[in-house]
């Protein structure tokens, strides 16, 4: 039996039964494994911490899809950095009413991993006449494009790495800049509990260029250490305040199908645990 | 010392492969890895691969059950390439560029060593990811190489960096020291231990109990040609360990240990000249390569000659153009011509670590016998533990 041990903490950690190993992929500065495992199905490790899996990513790309599109109401453009996986983007194209979605992915040959090792992430989505897939630095892309989106979604890896710039003052000032008047930006910010100073680093930077900056919280078994948050950055502090009706209008609207997204869940992921917002006060005081 | 090595074995070895050549004997290392590993029951090895950052000594050691001392990223790339788990890796050098950090995180190494505010200070944005080892100095006048001038805080400071530590929200875990490199004795350690034990109860006592005890390197090798006892030179060592607090996990980085006698270095005379004090062998070699040990590491390696014959005082010098390189002089040798070959013995720490390529000269090529590929399958999932 063989096992594998994520790394991400040195005091803390999760393991892995190793089921089989389906892909690895070992560069100068890279190390990219995906296994099988009873539980979780298909697992994506990148540098010793664990990406994706098959069984709970539904939690994550329902949530940074859904939360951002359904809460502004009226979104047709959409723009997704990183991501490669497909996972957001399938979830995007659940939404009929969006038009057009963008997806700015630095890494290529991560695309083509994903749809052969991971399939069931993008489902098809790749595929979708809507989406235009672009390889290109995510960072550079916000601050030179001439189209405007209604939100946009950064599903980037961990600071340590190359989503590093993805956490930056700079990218947040480009997601400002190509947003519609409005729109919404989305980005995944990692584990409160366990690196509550990434909260605290966002609430700062992101508060810097957007009225309304804050985080939703969910549960993602294999990102250990309790919720996850989301970053929530608009200049419309009423798009996060909507009753439950308004968003379950919506939501059927929409006709989705979802495992973890509720309206109530929805509503419910702004309400954040008194650390958290401990954190987020003394960051921007 | 002992070597397995015969003279017609290391000839025939450097007709196959040519010289200037090193011969690692896999079989010494991991002889040596189970004698020191029998002296320190309980201790975890740590290989200090800076000694030789060889390959096959990662693969053999790792084969082992050895855990692997890093300083940087360079260092951290070799373990990647034999795909060691990075959960058997501790960084410890206690000056790091910020991209060292990084470098050996994103491998998945999460244990440092720090000695200072200012390097303390560096951990601040991966505070949440790693756990520290604070480094303490204790001089030893009886080491060859004294680690402990250039690195370590002071005993008397550890607690105010250790607060400073707790303040910064920067988790250590432990404390570690290295009294120096081939120490004549282990008192110094012995000395070390004990301060180190008083130092973690009084966290205990404030609250913050230190769970790792890192004892460093400096077991010696004896480069005149005889053999350390290890298992008495330890004994005092293990008594200390046996008086330390329960459950702290003690660990130890030898480097040289493991590897000096496990190299044989086989050089070809290359010219001869007869001056005013003997005859003059240049050889292959010199301190710009093989040889940097005796400029940088102050050793000097057992040397003969595999020719027979009556002795004469003669110099050995390598093929460089500078008058430094000069490895032996009033050495007794037979009379040698050139294609004779010259042996040193216990060549396997800080020499062809290193070595330079001062005169575009090719350093000594390394080849390996007694390898056992079976005792370390590279795993098809190296790094899944």
């Amino acid at each position: 039996m063989r096992h594998w041990e994520e790394t991400l903490y040195d005091s803390y950690g999760q393991r892995f039964r190793v089921d089989e190993l389906l892909f690895e992929s070992e560069t100068e500065h890279q190390h990219l494994i995906i296994f099988e495992n009873e539980r979780f199905g298909r697992i994506m490790v990148l540098d010793g911490v664990v990406q994706t899996t098959e069984a709970d990513e539904f939690v994550y790309h329902e949530m940074i899809t859904h939360v951002p599109i359904i809460g502004h109401g009226a979104a047709r453009r959409v723009l997704i950095i990183g991501g490669g996986d497909g996972g957001v983007l399938r979830e995007c194209c659940k939404h009929a009413d969006v038009e057009r979605i963008v997806q700015v992915e630095i890494d290529r040959s991560v695309i083509e991993m994903a749809k052969q090792w991971l399939p069931r992430h993008s489902a098809g989505a790749f595929d979708d006449p809507r989406a235009e897939i672009v390889i290109a630095d995510g960072m550079q892309f916000v601050c030179e494009t001439d189209e405007r989106f209604d939100v946009i979604i950064a599903d980037s890896t961990d600071p340590i790495g190359p989503g590093e710039v993805l956490f930056s003052d700079d990218f947040y000032a480009g997601c400002k800049r190509c947003l519609k008047p409005g729109g919404v930006v989305a980005t995944q910010n990692g584990v409160a509990f366990m690196q509550l100073d990434e909260v605290r680093t966002t609430a700062r930077r992101l508060g810097a260029h957007f009225g309304d900056a804050t985080f939703f919280a969910a549960a993602v078994p294999t990102y250990v250490g309790g919720v996850m948050t989301f970053a929530w950055g608009t200049d419309d502090a009423a798009l996060r305040l909507q009753s439950v009706d308004r968003l379950t209008e919506r939501y059927a609207a929409a006709n989705l199908t979802t495992r973890y997204y509720t309206p109530a869940v929805h509503q419910a992921a702004f309400a954040l645990p008194r650390y958290v917002e401990t954190a987020i006060d003394e960051a921007t005081a | 010392m002992t070597t397995s090595m015969s003279d017609a074995s290391l000839k025939s070895l450097a007709d196959e492969h040519g010289t200037p050549l090193l011969v690692l004997d896999c079989a010494e290392l991991r002889r040596r890895y189970r004698q020191l590993a029998d002296a320190l029951p309980g201790v975890r090895l740590y290989y200090a691969i800076k000694a030789l950052p060889h390959r096959t000594v990662i693969r053999t050691l790792n084969g082992l059950g050895c855990g692997f001392d890093v300083a940087s990223a360079g260092e951290v790339a070799e373990l990647r390439a034999e795909r060691i788990t990075p959960r058997s890796c501790i960084h410890t050098h206690p000056i790091k560029k910020p991209a060292d950090i990084k470098a050996a995180l994103r491998y998945g190494c999460t244990s440092f060593v720090v000695d200072n505010p200012v390097e303390l200070e560096k951990f601040l944005p991966y505070r949440h990811r790693v756990g520290l080892l604070l480094r303490i100095s204790f001089r030893n006048p009886n080491a060859v190489v004294d680690l402990s001038r250039k690195f370590g805080c002071m005993p008397d400071e550890a607690p105010l960096l250790l607060a400073r530590a707790r303040q910064l929200g920067i988790p250590v875990k432990g404390l570690s020291f290295h009294v120096g490199s081939q120490s004549a004795g282990p008192d110094t350690h012995v000395a070390a231990l004990r301060e180190c034990a008083a130092l973690i109860e009084r966290e205990r006592q404030l609250g913050s109990p230190l769970s790792v005890l890192d004892i460093g390197g400096g077991f010696p090798v004896d480069y005149a040609g005889g053999d350390v006892d290890i298992h008495q030179w330890c004994a005092p060592l293990r008594d200390a360990i046996a008086a330390l607090p329960p459950r702290l996990d003690v660990i130890a980085e030898p480097g040289r240990y493991l590897v000096a006698p496990a190299v044989t270095g086989v050089f070809a005379v290359v010219g001869k000249a007869v001056r005013d004090n003997g005859a003059w062998y240049y050889l292959d070699d010199g301190v710009y390569g093989s040889f940097s040990g005796q400029l940088f590491d102050h050793s000097r390696y057992p040397l003969r000659a595999l020719a027979d014959g009556p002795t004469a005082t003669a110099t050995l010098a390598g093929p460089t153009c500078d008058s430094i390189d000069v490895i032996a002089e009033d050495i007794a040798l037979p009379l040698l011509g050139v294609g004779d070959l010259v042996v040193g013995s216990m060549m396997g720490a800080y020499t062809a670590a290193s070595a330079t390529g001062f005169n575009s000269l090719p350093r000594a090529k390394l080849v390996a016998i007694n390898d056992a590929p079976g005792s370390a399958l590279p795993d098809d999932v190296a790094w899944i533990a």
